[in-house]
């Protein structure tokens, strides 16, 4: 039938529909194009606020950061924490305090560890049998065994370690700040990425990737476990291509006429660019998200061709494809608290296990293989982890929360490989050498990032707040590459 | 929870309020206690142990010293004890240092021989108290009588607000914009006051109106409109944190009748309810009406629900009650209240002594106090329990009274149906013989628990038995009916009940005055001693602190509340009306006067223009806290009326406007973006009040309105599902209040425009309403003779030029010209997907005549099987294709090529063969070419295959098109929905004025007919189903998207 009229390109567009007014427009948009692109410094005062790329405070080692946030509490002295001592002990009576959250079934009985540990790779850090594939990268990561929230409970815990201060909502998280200190390094991707799980949201819901009072440009976008991942992408088919491509010509002739009678209005040229920027987000985020061009071995190795691995698979390596793509931050989550085992550890810690290791263990050996892994941080852990005693029965019991020691693996983006890092006490049940607070961790991101996170500041109702909230924080410089 | 605050930061904001050249007197009570404050008074001087036997509160007792001597020696820094630690990195202990800067104060304070400015007192009571340097803090001051300045520039002068602003205006060189145009003020005005925008009709009538006192006319009418509370209520629903959810947990259970509070508040605000009542209302209206709550008259039930106020936090106790989720309620609680009317984060205040403002950890507890009887963390009700039931005597009367007689009909039904199920059961019965039949019987007689092994095993094999109400229709279906006949009249009975309603209200339980703790630390699980209720102790003047009597004797509740809800309304208190005054401009002006509208504090911006805050709260007192009366003398000002127009030149001394020299341009708010779609799309139901309209998941998974097309204040407010569509906008999803708004630009906000389902529905209803309005309501001369062309008929024949019939080519006569007899075939058979003469073929009076995808037959001389191509643009055409005859029997058939222009175009004979063919020749629009399939001289063994192409090569531009009669087959077309009622440029510009309120430029009208033309094009070539409305639509949502429409100026 009819040849479809042509439309001109983007820029010819500008040039000639803008009725004049283009060289205002053009400059945001080449702005946003990044040809005009000078990095601005870290914000230092009230200001208005963009995701244009910032200079560091000082030389960052990191540029973006998968984090694998493990929900509930993996069961450290299982995992990553070997405590032969535990099994030695097993069935007697603890001696130390302890503080439980369910007490009605809580005992004193020391549980040993049903699993074996052996030592993996050159560093001979030794990691558990159910996690055979993050056996195979140790050499890769830095096994923190000293985390210390100091809180059992998960929530307490969880806003803690995203937002700096324990048990408090409302505030910004993790992504939110890198993204307000360092802008962001795509036009067309939302760079503060968050990935649910299909089986519905992690406990404590959207706090998790909350904004807090920072202006939503820096919350997560939440990309759907299913398709569509990103919401209002495309338009029904009918009005896609040039239908649309039209529609917006048109719509832009209005915004700069409209424009003309409101000279040096900022916030109306944003509202102008904002538009362009979504139309490329619909081309860019559709071709980051499309995992169909990689190859088979990929897939095999991020466990694409199995049932259990599938689903973690594809969002780890969604992940990936978004970091290469200058995406900041990525974080993905669980349904519900997989690793909270107070019941049928026996069964449910091996399933969870399952499901992630070799998802995990394939991002971080497919970000090495890529030369990505050297500013890529990937962050696996929960908030709390467990304790060394027995919860409910010693068969089909588990064990209940503990905020007191728990283990975390950090790799790339200028964490020392092939390392441990502090210790739990004999037992597993508090950390005892090393410890490692949320915030500590948080100012350790910050300086991979090049930020020193007492300087990063945000204005909030003429208060000036950061993200580890002027508590004791150290950077952990001995995890550090170049410590 | 610690400190908020950097010690550096504190140390940097501390030291800035110093005017920086000008080297001066160190001081302890101005420059060194408030550092002392920060890093040491917590042990040394808050709390009655002082550490180490040393209290820094004094100069005195600094050099008096503590276990280990003085802390300081007048004059001698190196001796100083105090600075020594605090160099040596001891002091504070802890990770928090003292920064340099500070310390070097403190040595240049001690070298100077540790001034005062005043004679330290004898004695000091407990805590830190207030100095009267914090006390002296502009927003702790009394509101001051102030005078509008005298200016001799009077022309721009509407009111005093103009004179302050003016003054300071001349001290910058700045001045007043232009009045802006009534079009602009007309929608600045709805927008502001009602959040809809004007209609065509009201705008065309104010800016026609000529008599003097038209704005001020125009400001009464929107005032008094209903729709004001609406937007108005909002901007208190925000502070007050308003939700129709508890939140806490993921599931967030719903607030069944938070709405009520919602509505007292539209209603407060649209009569106008003075607002110090409206506070106390809020406060305690529980202890404004008499109790019990009862058969309460419509005042007190008024009264009662704006208590719902104290219920708008974040209450988990519900669903997870324990001490932590009881207290965290009560917290946020106090945040609102004194966020909302105090302007103050007293929240620091809830752990220790604020580090900033004069309040303190006890200050906190006493306001706590306030609210213990209603909230009591050791007695709590959680939600349902708090419900107070509308129930009235009246009510209970008559639902006994119906219940009663609904026991009379159920008895009765009772009988008959136990009377059925014998009959049935007898009948059961009478298929057995004896012994069984007796066997049966008896077991069927004796109770269940008595029955016996056997017997319970024989009424096991026998289940049919087994007859009850559910089951009787299986035993006799006239029977069942008459049961469910009864049950309808019992239902109706029954539906008479009146329906139990409730109120989500504060209430205290009568003679429950629990003590009040200061919670250490604020951790509940570690009380100290005891607070008794009060006010903030700044807010009062010195010495006159509020102190409320834990209990009020004539009361049967504590009273509490109404004392303090009294108090901060009596005119006296520094911060409510100031803090009120503020928000009522920030909504007008885009900022506030302080642009910290919920902190009026040291870490609050200072006001603009003091002088002017205070003049606006006393004239708001004065005018018995009318908030229409300042929204009158706010927009009657010069500053509200002025045109947004920036110059370069102000903009260099003022570009962020702080001196008000041109009224701001600003996006809308979430809920009038969403309401001025609905309008002018013509969907809005403006129906007020209610439950509210809920939400759901769309199939793309993002919460929505269920289909409401209500105003969006009236949208369930879920904590976990907020609507989608205002979420982005940046509608408030409660954590705890607003006090102020985001306004955010971001993709996700264009790709919510461009593409999500809500708002292509909105356009689509938008394009309706057009299409069906704009004829003879738009004047011809507004088109300027421009016109888009777009022909239905011819689009649908180039869509489908295809039709079906039978019929033969007529002999050309000397009079008339040969041409085809076509008649359509009348039936189309879906099953067989062949159009025919009838039902059934050959019975029908076309007999073996039908056509299908593939091919067809031909029936006699005079129906011969016809597939018609119609036309559409002038060329050169190509039929090209193969026609078969498949069986050995008979002659074979014959196809005709015909133009009804040009005749017969080729004629091809075809006997159990392939035959193709091809022809080309011209044709012109609604030429109709025929391919005409005829049996030769045999009747029998005529069905043929044909499959052939149509290729228009289009004269004018080239463009080939082509068409296939096996894959176009289709049966009938639906009957044309392309339904254009009024001329599409007419439409657009009917459509321009609803969306902006303004009649299109004649380049505007271009632009839109220059659109709309291209748009066809674009839709014709996809060949959509309706290309107008389709292109209408698009063009109602780029009006609905553009910045015009998105903001107001």
């Amino acid at each position: 039938m009819n040849q479809p009229p042509t439309v001109q390109c983007r820029r010819d567009f500008l040039t000639h529909h803008a009725l004049g007014m283009g060289s205002v427009a053009l400059a945001t948009l080449l702005r946003q194009d990044r040809l005009l692109a000078t990095p601005t410094d870290i914000p230092r005062g009230q200001q208005t606020f963009n995701l244009l790329p910032k200079q560091a405070h000082f030389a960052p080692r990191a540029k973006a950061m998968i984090s694998l946030f493990m929900h509930g509490g993996p069961a450290h002295m299982e995992l990553t924490d070997p405590k032969p001592e535990l099994n030695r002990l097993a069935g007697s009576t603890y001696e130390g305090d302890i503080q439980y959250s369910f007490i009605k079934r809580a005992s004193k009985r020391l549980l040993g560890s049903r699993w074996k540990f052996k030592k993996r790779g050159q560093c001979g850090t030794e990691i558990s049998e159910l996690l055979p594939n993050i056996a195979g990268i140790v050499d890769d990561i830095c096994l923190i065994r000293s985390m210390h929230t100091g809180y059992n409970g998960h929530e307490v815990s969880i806003r803690y370690m995203h937002s700096g201060i324990p048990g408090i909502t409302g505030r910004p998280t993790v992504g939110s700040w890198l993204l307000y200190g360092l802008g962001s390094e795509t036009d067309n991707l939302p760079a503060y990425i968050v990935m649910t799980d299909p089986g519905g949201h992690p406990v404590d819901s959207t706090h998790n990737w909350s904004n807090g009072w920072m202006p939503t440009l820096f919350q997560g976008t939440v990309l759907r476990p299913k398709e569509p991942r990103i919401l209002n992408l495309d338009a029904p088919q009918h009005l896609r291509g040039n239908v649309q491509v039209h529609n917006l010509q048109f719509l832009n002739t209005l915004n700069q006429r409209h424009l003309t009678s409101h000279p040096g209005e900022r916030d109306l040229e944003a509202r102008i660019a904002s538009y362009e920027l979504a139309a490329r987000m619909q081309t860019a985020a559709k071709e980051a998200l499309d995992i169909s061009r990689e190859t088979a071995a990929t897939h095999a190795l991020y466990g694409l061709d199995d049932n259990a691995t599938r689903e973690y698979g594809t969002r780890c390596l969604i992940a990936r494809r978004m970091v290469e793509r200058g995406v900041r931050f990525v974080q993905l989550f669980l349904n519900g608290q997989p690793w909270d085992n107070h019941n049928n550890i026996k069964n449910s810690l091996p399933a969870a296990c399952k499901r992630t290791d070799k998802p995990a263990a394939a991002l971080v050996t497919d970000l090495k293989q890529r030369g990505l892994l050297e500013t890529t941080i990937v962050h696996w852990g929960g908030e709390i982890g467990r304790l060394p005693v027995t919860e409910g029965n010693a068969d089909s019991g588990g064990r209940d929360h503990n905020g007191q020691g728990f283990s975390t693996w950090l790799a790339g983006g200028g964490i020392k490989a092939g390392i441990t890092y502090g210790e739990t006490d004999e037992v597993g049940h508090r950390a005892a050498v090393d410890r490692v607070t949320p915030n500590d961790y948080q100012a350790t991101l910050l300086h991979l990032f090049g930020i020193d996170h007492k300087k990063l500041v945000f204005h909030h109702n003429g208060q000036k707040q950061t993200l580890t909230n002027q508590r004791a924080a150290q950077v952990v410089s001995k995890i550090l590459q170049h410590g | 929870m610690r400190n908020a605050l950097h010690p550096l930061i504190l140390t940097a904001l501390w030291t800035a309020s110093l005017p920086a050249a000008e080297p001066r007197e160190l001081q302890f009570e101005r420059d060194i206690r408030p550092l002392l404050k920060i890093h040491c008074l917590d042990c040394h001087g808050a709390i009655k142990e002082k550490k180490g036997g040393l209290d820094l509160r004094l100069r005195r007792l600094m050099a008096q010293g503590g276990e280990s001597g003085p802390a300081i020696i007048a004059g001698n820094p190196q001796k100083s004890r105090l600075l020594k630690r605090i160099r040596l990195g001891e002091m504070p202990p802890g990770e928090t240092k003292m920064p340099p800067e500070a310390i070097d104060i403190i040595a240049r304070w001690i070298a100077a021989g540790a001034p005062t400015a005043r004679p330290e007192p004898d004695k000091l009571e407990e805590g830190l108290g207030v100095t009267p340097e914090e006390r002296s803090y502009w927003a702790f001051q009394p509101i001051a009588s102030t005078e509008a300045p005298r200016t001799p520039d009077a022309a721009r002068i509407r009111n005093p607000i103009d004179a302050f602003l003016h003054a300071r205006q001349q001290s910058k060189g700045l001045q007043f914009a232009e009045d802006a145009d009534r079009v602009t003020l007309i929608h600045r005005v709805y927008l502001d006051l009602i959040g809809l925008p004007p209609t065509p009709q009201q705008v065309v009538a104010f800016v026609h109106d000529q008599r003097p006192g038209a704005y001020e006319r125009l400001l009464d009418r929107v005032l008094d409109s209903p729709h004001y509370g609406e937007r108005w209520g909002r901007h208190w629903l925000d502070v007050a944190g308003y939700a129709d959810s508890e939140g806490y947990s993921n599931d967030d259970p719903v607030r069944p009748y938070a709405y009520k509070f919602r509505d007292y508040v539209i209603q407060s605000f649209n009569h106008d309810l003075p607002f110090d009542q409206f506070i106390q209302e809020q406060l305690a209206g529980d202890e404004m009406i008499r109790q019990p709550f009862k058969n309460m008259p419509a005042e007190d039930i008024r009264r009662l629900t704006a208590t719902g106020f104290l219920r708008m936090a974040v209450d988990g106790t519900g669903s997870v009650n324990n001490d932590e989720s009881r207290n965290q309620m009560v917290a946020d609680t106090i945040k609102i209240v004194s966020s909302s009317l105090l302007g103050l984060s007293v929240g620091c205040a809830r752990c220790h002594d604020h580090r900033y403002d004069p309040i303190s950890h006890d200050d906190y507890h006493r306001l706590r106090a306030v609210f213990e009887p209603a909230f009591d963390w050791k007695n709590w009700k959680q939600p349902a329990g708090r419900r107070v039931s509308l129930y009235t005597d009246d009510d209970i009367a008559q639902r006994d009274k119906i219940n009663k007689e609904a026991q009379t009909l159920e008895s009765a039904r009772n009988n008959k149906q136990n009377e059925f199920i014998q009959v049935a059961l007898n009948k059961e019965y009478d298929r057995y013989d004896d012994p069984l039949k007796t066997q049966l019987q008896a077991a069927k007689k004796t109770p269940g628990n008595k029955r016996t092994d056997k017997q319970k095993k024989l009424l096991k094999d026998y289940p049919n038995l087994n007859v009850s109400g559910g089951n009787l229709y299986q035993y006799n279906q006239g029977h069942a009916d008459q049961i469910k006949k009864l049950n309808a009249d019992i239902a109706k009975v029954k539906s008479a009940i009146p329906v139990e309603d409730f109120l989500r209200v504060t209430t205290e339980t009568t003679g429950n005055t629990p003590q009040t703790f200061l919670f250490y630390r604020g951790d509940h699980r570690q009380p100290q001693h005891e607070v008794k209720p009060g006010g903030l102790t700044v807010t009062a003047p010195l010495g006159q602190r509020l102190t409320i009597a834990d209990n009020n004797s004539t009361t049967p509740f504590s009273g509490r509340r109404l004392a303090y809800a009294k108090w901060l309304t009596n005119g006296q208190h520094p911060l409510v009306a100031r803090v009120l005054v503020n928000r009522v401009w920030m909504h007008h002006f885009g900022r506030g006067i302080v642009n910290t509208p919920g902190e009026f504090g040291k870490l609050g911006t200072l006001p603009t223009h003091p002088q002017l805050l205070d003049w606006m709260a006393r004239f708001f007192m004065q005018q018995d806290w009318s908030l229409k009366q300042l929204h009158r003398v706010m927009m009657n000002s010069t500053a509200y009326r002025q045109a947004s127009v920036r110059n370069p030149q102000s903009d260099h001394i003022d570009s962020g406007n702080e001196y008000y020299w041109h009224k701001t341009v600003r996006r809308l708010d979430a809920e009038i973006i969403r309401d001025r779609i609905l309008t002018v799309s013509g969907q809005i139901d403006t129906r007020m009040h209610g439950t509210p309209a809920g939400v759901k998941t769309d199939t793309s998974g993002q919460t929505v309105v269920a289909g409401s097309k209500r105003r969006s204040i009236y949208v369930q407010a879920r904590r976990t599902q907020p609507a989608a569509l205002l979420q982005v906008f940046d509608a408030p999803v409660m954590t705890v209040n607003c006090d102020k708004r985001e306004r955010s630009t971001v993709a996700s906000q264009s790709l919510m425009l461009m593409n999500s389902d809500t708002v292509l529905a909105y356009a689509g209803a938008f394009a309706d309403r057009v299409n069906l309005e704009a004829g003879g309501s738009v004047d011809s001369k507004s088109l300027y003779g421009l016109a888009v062309t777009f022909d239905p008929m011819a689009y649908l024949t180039a869509r489908h030029p295809w039709s079906y019939g039978s019929g033969a080519i007529l002999a050309a006569d000397g009079n008339s010209p040969a041409g085809v007899k076509f008649t359509p075939y009348p039936h189309y058979d879906k099953k067989q997907k062949r159009w025919q003469g009838g039902e059934k073929v050959p019975e029908n009076p076309l007999g073996w005549s039908f056509v299908s995808a593939t091919g067809g037959h031909p029936n006699g001389p005079d129906s011969c099987a016809i597939r018609r191509w119609t036309a559409p643009r002038t060329g050169a055409l190509t039929v090209k294709g193969t026609i078969a005859h498949g069986a050995d029997e008979g002659d074979g058939v014959q196809a005709t090529l015909y133009s009804s222009r040009l005749g017969t175009q080729g004629v091809w004979e075809v006997h159990h063969r392939d035959v193709q063919f091809e022809s080309t020749f011209m044709v012109e629009p609604g030429d109709t070419i025929d391919m005409i399939v005829s049996e030769r001289t045999n009747h029998s063994h005529d069905s043929f295959r044909l499959q052939y192409t149509v290729e228009l090569m289009e004269s004018k531009s080239g463009v080939l098109s082509s068409w296939n009669s096996e894959k176009d087959f289709d049966g009938p077309q639906p009957a044309s929905a392309i339904n254009v009622r009024a001329p599409l440029l007419a439409q657009a510009v009917y459509a321009w004025k609803q969306a902006y309120g303004r009649v299109p430029s004649h380049q505007e009208v271009q632009l839109s007919a220059e659109y709309l033309q291209m748009q066809l094009e674009l839709l014709m070539a996809q060949a959509h189903d309706n290309p107008p409305r389709q292109a209408i639509t698009n063009y109602c949502q780029a009006l609905i998207s553009s910045n015009e429409f998105l903001y107001s100026d």
